[in-house]
């Protein structure tokens, strides 16, 4: 573990102590996992029990790793620390199996997160019912989110039961003092956009301004001062929006597709953005079943919405009338060499277009000409890369060369994976001596081959009548390539893969570069065991020699002689030592996406001394802070590159503004705060002031009786997502966690209750399981019913009235008196604009002894529940776990829910065989890999053969 | 289903018949009401009846406007009585026009579970009179349509099927289609493929794999 720095060791003093309960909010990037990492080894110890709640998966793998945490398999009473989710926490408290009296303590991160809602709430209320001396540590590393809404802060704590609340800002002293001894060496780089990307992002700016024009005027119930543009740069826009109003959904999410434009076009290279642009053009203007869309954004009406579209083709290529252009923007020789060693490679297969006159590919039609601009960036990048390559040599060179810490290995550090393969694909490629502007020229004209085919695909696909729009298959001209060969089979063209991967080594060798292999291991291995999708890349980008020949492997994988290949890996095993040892790592290049606090090892352990931000993140910044104070006496060099006035560069001010201002509404808050006093314990749910709700009628006069069995609900283990079982405890009931095959909650023994969200609703009406769960509610229960339960903060409405016009009159395409023919076939096209309401209607004809509970929140149903059982015997648990059961083996069994959810829209899949499908076959993909028999043998002739049909159609020819 | 027994439950009331099939019979009490103008799409007569709409043989309607029920909150108690026991789906349709309605809701879902009547609220006349009306036309109506299907287009099945993966939509749905070919290929498909789409992040390419490769049974 790497070592502390004095803020990090002033802030453990501060909470250490088992004996106080804290809320620690430290600003992101400076090591809260190191915090909590260290604490955690603080009370690992056999003889307490310290439970770790709340972790998102990664953080648990990260966590685990540093400190050998055993999941949940271990028992609890072994003691020492447990990570366990918390539902199934929730579940274990519940049913005794955790003994809640032992807990010492309880660590919970992303507090951030914690409402009365969340189950994390449920967990500490479960444990003071039984346990007031164990300590429970919160922890928190994003300010922004504990802003909204009326005193957050207090919430939280009254949540979690805490009553001290520590706040450690950037701008805190002794994180001051720690860091800024010593500062790191930043050299900041604006870079200006080209003049189309310039367009495009103005354009794409007053789109924006326009929606929220829109959204303003037709809303004005809004709190408008959140919004404004700034604002809409940032994710969160959308959730406060949403929060605000549910209807003008469409809006809100135009402005989320704008903001994603504005990113992809920092991002993307040119072509991919022009594909992007085109998909969403299509999708736009055209609904599913391939009709004319009649609601489009009503941004893509506008003329800056033109430009955008017209400069984002603009910046690919032009389309000229006449074949007789100049001579193309390509530069002459360099494409030559280029072409010659493609057609190499792929031999006769493409033999004409390298002879092609004026170096006009031959697969470009005539009519365009390539443009091909670049991302500035790029440029940029090759240019620090140089810079850093002298400063190498110039330390190296020296006489006495200083005793330098830290590897020479260059770290470029972007914002997303795909932002990394597009680097290193650029690296890759780039031609150093090109003009500028003009350095990927290469890569690009891969990608413009890529784009055209796709399009070449599209229309192809289009004349076949099959009407529906592809997506770019994206950077990867490897997918694109295996598509176009269907025929060769999946297993060879892994094999090929594999090999020409070796052998694009070999043939780097033989150019004499230096030896660097793309397909050795990379030396820190951290994400590959986080499981974490990350892409740790090594480009060498000093064999300048070899990247003409080496941008072109890609396109040859595919069609490389697999014979060659052979003597080639029988080589390879002998020298592979002389030759794909190790890389010296001053000759690596890694590119890596930020992430979270594992970014903090990659630095320890890595220790460059050149760090490239090819995008702005705070985060990062300080993370390198900690890590440059870390490592005394190593000279850490920072490339900060940024877009210059673009909403990039705004983004990443209002950021750090943003974080700042949240932390001093939060030191205010601390300031001006009452302390919430915490409950005294319950012993017991059920007994409280309440407890005399079953009062014995046969007792004239008002005497109450009182009754010794606490009010009981038996909930569904699968609803212990939801925050109604939460509430339901907090309404004095006791809550029976069980495998219910009927319902999901038993309230008494007749009642009988499945709960729907709206989305839920919308869905299982449309898969038709509601029905189904109606048919077999109705069978074992002499009340079913169902709950329609709305959320919290959203209106307690089905529809806006401005979508129930258009419905006005839909009914008139059912009359009551239709041919009965007529009618069957009458329901499929227009089912999707049948309105919720008609199914609820439906759904009460069909089953008249449906009730339906409206809910306006979880908050309302815990009290409408608690009214159902007023006078009602209590529901019985085995009874309430044996109903309906009887058919299903594996009552009980755990389940993954999507997968089943899939299973089930499969044609050939009913529910009458869905479970003995999953009974029998292991996961989807072993069932996407039987044969027709085999299904077949499974399912029945018929449903066996159209299962095996829908999965496998579109293959092959 | 129950939607077609013509046989007995017969109310004990004088079993009123509308003049054509198509009709929903109005109370005359509701004379007046605004609602009336927006059930649309079906005949309208008034005649004697227990309930306030009668909308097919056997189903009978309440209607009630949560505004009136706090005025006068006697009122529902007196027609829910006097409904007695007829019809044989009873619906109280309730016009949720006030904000203050959750104590009002909560105590009517108890009154009428006992009283066996559902309970179905709209927001607003027009919804109400969709609701009477799409009683009215689904009297004789299967309810296939909100059945389990089984013959549907590969397109539509497709897109069912995987969006109903978390976070997954239907552009999603067209790019793995046309980036993999097939269902058997987007279920081989790899992490890092998936991750080189437009517009899949890490979320939704977790959300993917473990659709399909998780076991369906964790105790298999």
């Amino acid at each position: 573990m790497s070592t502390l720095l004095p803020f990090h060791k002033a802030i453990l003093e501060e909470i250490h102590d088992p004996a106080t309960s804290d809320l620690l909010v430290l600003a992101r990037g400076l090591g809260l996992r190191r915090v909590v990492c260290s604490l955690l080894q603080i009370y690992d110890s056999p003889k307490s029990l310290v439970l770790l709640v709340n972790a998102t998966t990664e953080e648990e793998t990260a966590i685990g790793e540093e400190l050998s945490i055993h999941g949940i398999t271990a028992l609890y009473k072994g003691g020492g620390l447990i990570m366990v989710t918390s539902r199934i926490l929730v579940v274990d408290m519940l049913t005794g199996d955790i003994p809640i009296k032992l807990i010492s303590g309880i660590l919970v991160l992303n507090a951030e997160k914690v409402t009365p809602l969340v189950l994390e709430s449920f967990v500490i209320r479960l444990l003071r019912e039984k346990n007031t001396n164990a300590f429970v540590k919160a922890f928190t590393d994003q300010p922004e989110h504990i802003t909204s809404g009326l005193s957050p802060l207090k919430n939280i704590m009254k949540e979690l039961r805490i009553r001290r609340v520590h706040i450690y800002p950037r701008f805190h002293e002794t994180i001051k003092k720690s860091l800024e001894r010593r500062k790191a060496d930043v050299v900041e780089l604006s870079q200006g956009m080209t003049e189309s990307m310039a367009d495009i992002h103005h354009a794409i700016i007053q789109c924006m301004t326009a929606t929220l024009a829109e959204l303003k005027r037709s809303n004005t119930s809004l709190d408008l001062d959140d919004l404004t543009v700034e604002n809409a740069y940032f994710k969160s826009f959308s959730v406060i929006v949403r929060k605000q109003l549910d209807p003008t959904k469409q809006l809100v999410s135009d402005l989320a597709t704008l903001r994603n434009l504005l990113y992809y076009l920092l991002t993307y290279d040119a072509f991919e953005f022009n594909g992007y642009l085109d998909n969403l053009i299509e999708s736009n203007t055209v609904t599913a079943s391939g009709g004319a869309k009649v609601n489009q954004s009503p941004w893509t009406m506008t003329d800056a919405a033109h430009v955008i579209f017209d400069t984002g083709r603009r910046r690919c290529f032009t389309l000229s009338s006449t074949s007789k252009t100049l001579p193309t923007v390509i530069d002459v020789d360099e494409d030559e060499d280029a072409w010659e060693a493609l057609n190499e490679a792929q031999g006769i297969q493409v033999d004409a277009k390298g002879k092609s006159v004026a170096s006009r590919p031959g697969w470009l039609p005539s009519t365009v000409d390539p443009v091909l601009e670049e991302l500035p960036k790029w440029e940029l990048l090759t240019d620090v890369l140089q810079e850093i390559e002298e400063e190498t040599v110039r330390i190296e060179s020296m006489k006495k060369p200083p005793p330098i810490l830290g590897s020479n290995t260059v770290l470029i550090m972007a914002s997303s994976t795909r932002t990394c393969n597009l680097i290193k694909d650029f690296l890759a490629t780039y031609d150093p001596n090109g003009k500028k502007g003009a350095k990927g020229r290469t890569m690009m004209m891969r990608r413009l081959r890529l784009y055209l085919w796709w399009k070449g695909k599209l229309v192809e696909r289009k004349e076949q009548g099959r009407g529906s729009f592809a997506m770019p298959s994206g950077s990867s001209i490897r997918d694109a390539k295996k598509q176009s060969e269907t025929d060769i089979s999946e297993a060879l063209q892994k094999k090929d893969r594999e090999k020409a991967e070796r052998n694009k080594s070999r043939r780097r060798m033989r150019g004499g570069a230096p030896a660097s292999s793309d397909s050795r291991p990379t030396q820190p291995t951290p994400e590959a065991n986080s499981g974490k999708v990350e892409e740790a890349v090594l480009a060498e980008f000093f064999a300048t020699q070899a990247t003409a020949e080496s941008g072109l492997t890609p396109f040859d994988i595919a069609n490389v002689n697999s014979a060659a290949l052979d003597f080639g890996s029988q080589l390879l095993e002998s020298e592979f030592n002389d030759h794909y040892g190790l890389v010296a790592p001053e000759e690596t290049v890694l590119i890596r996406a930020y992430s979270d606090d594992s970014d903090d090892r990659i630095l320890a352990e890595l220790q460059p001394r050149f760090i490239v931000m090819y995008e702005p993140n705070m985060e990062f910044i300080r993370r390198i802070e900690v890590y440059r104070s870390s490592h005394p006496g190593l000279g850490v060099r920072v490339y900060h590159m940024v877009y210059g006035n673009s909403c990039e560069e705004h983004q990443y001010l209002a950021g750090i503004r943003k974080e700042k201002d949240s932390f001093e509404r939060l030191i205010k808050e601390r300031g001006s705060m009452l302390l919430p006093i915490i409950e005294e314990k319950r012993e017991g749910a059920g007994y409280s002031e309440d407890t005399v709700k079953t009062i014995s009628s046969r007792y004239a006069g008002g005497r109450r009786e009182l009754n010794t069995e606490p009010s009981k609900v038996i909930v569904d283990l699968r609803e212990f997502r939801s925050s109604l079982p939460s509430l339901l405890h907090a309404a004095n009931n006791l809550v029976v966690p069980a495998t219910l095959t009927v319902g999901d909650y038993i309230v008494t023994p007749d009642i009988c209750v499945e709960r729907k969200s709206i989305p839920d609703l919308m869905s299982s009406f449309n898969s038709g399981r509601l029905y189904t769960q109606c048919e077999i509610m109705s069978v074992h229960y002499k009340h079913p019913v169902l709950l329609i339960e709305f959320e919290e903060d959203k209106a307690f409405s089905l529809d806006t009235i401005g979508e129930m016009k258009s419905y006005a009159k839909p009914t008139g395409k059912y009359p009551p008196k239709k041919k009965p023919g007529e009618q069957a076939q009458g329901n499929s096209p227009a089912y999707s604009s049948i309105a919720l309401q008609s199914k609820i209607v439906l759904l009460t004809l069909s089953f008249p002894r449906l009730r339906i509970i409206w809910s306006s929140s979880p908050f309302a149903t815990a009290e409408i529940f608690n009214d159902l059982k007023r006078n009602n015997p209590e529901p019985d648990h085995i009874k309430a776990v044996a109903t309906g059961a009887d058919d299903d083996p594996d009552v009980g069994a755990g389940v993954n829910t999507s997968a089943e959810e899939l299973l089930r829209c499969l044609p050939g899949i009913t529910p009458k065989n869905v479970k003995y499908v999953m009974s029998k076959v292991r996961n989807l993909r072993e069932l996407c890999e039987m044969d027709v028999m085999g299904l077949q043998d499974l399912l029945g002739v018929e449903p066996g053969k159209a299962c095996w049909e829908f999965i496998h159609k579109g293959e092959g020819k | 289903m129950a939607s077609t027994p013509t046989t007995s439950s017969a109310p004990a009331p004088p079993v009123v018949f509308p003049t054509f099939r198509n009709n929903v019979i109005i109370n005359p009490v509701q004379r007046g009401n605004p609602l009336i103008e927006c059930i649309r799409n079906v005949g309208k007569e008034f005649g004697d009846i227990p309930a306030d709409y009668q909308v097919g043989r056997t189903t009978g309607l309440l209607f009630l406007s949560l505004k009136y029920h706090r005025l006068h909150p006697e009122y529902i108690h007196q027609r829910i009585e006097k409904l007695g026991r007829s019809y044989n789906l009873r619906i109280l349709l309730i016009l949720c026009d006030v904000t203050e309605h959750k104590d009002t809701i909560r105590e009517l879902t108890k009154t009428c579970l006992v009283n066996t009547i559902t309970i179905i609220v709209a927001w607003s006349n027009d919804e109400a009179g969709h609701y009477i009306s799409c009683f009215k036309q689904f009297e004789h109506k299967s309810p296939d349509l909100i059945k389990e299907r089984t013959e549907k287009d590969y397109h539509s099945v497709l897109r069912t099927a995987l969006t109903s993966i978390s976070k997954v939509n239907k552009t999603d749905v067209e790019t793995l289609r046309s980036s993999f070919g097939s269902f058997a290929k987007i279920s081989q498909a790899s992490t890092d493929q998936l991750q080189n789409l437009p517009g899949f992040g890490q979320v939704k390419v977790k959300n993917v794999k473990s659709a399909f490769e998780k076991p369906f049974r964790n105790n298999a």
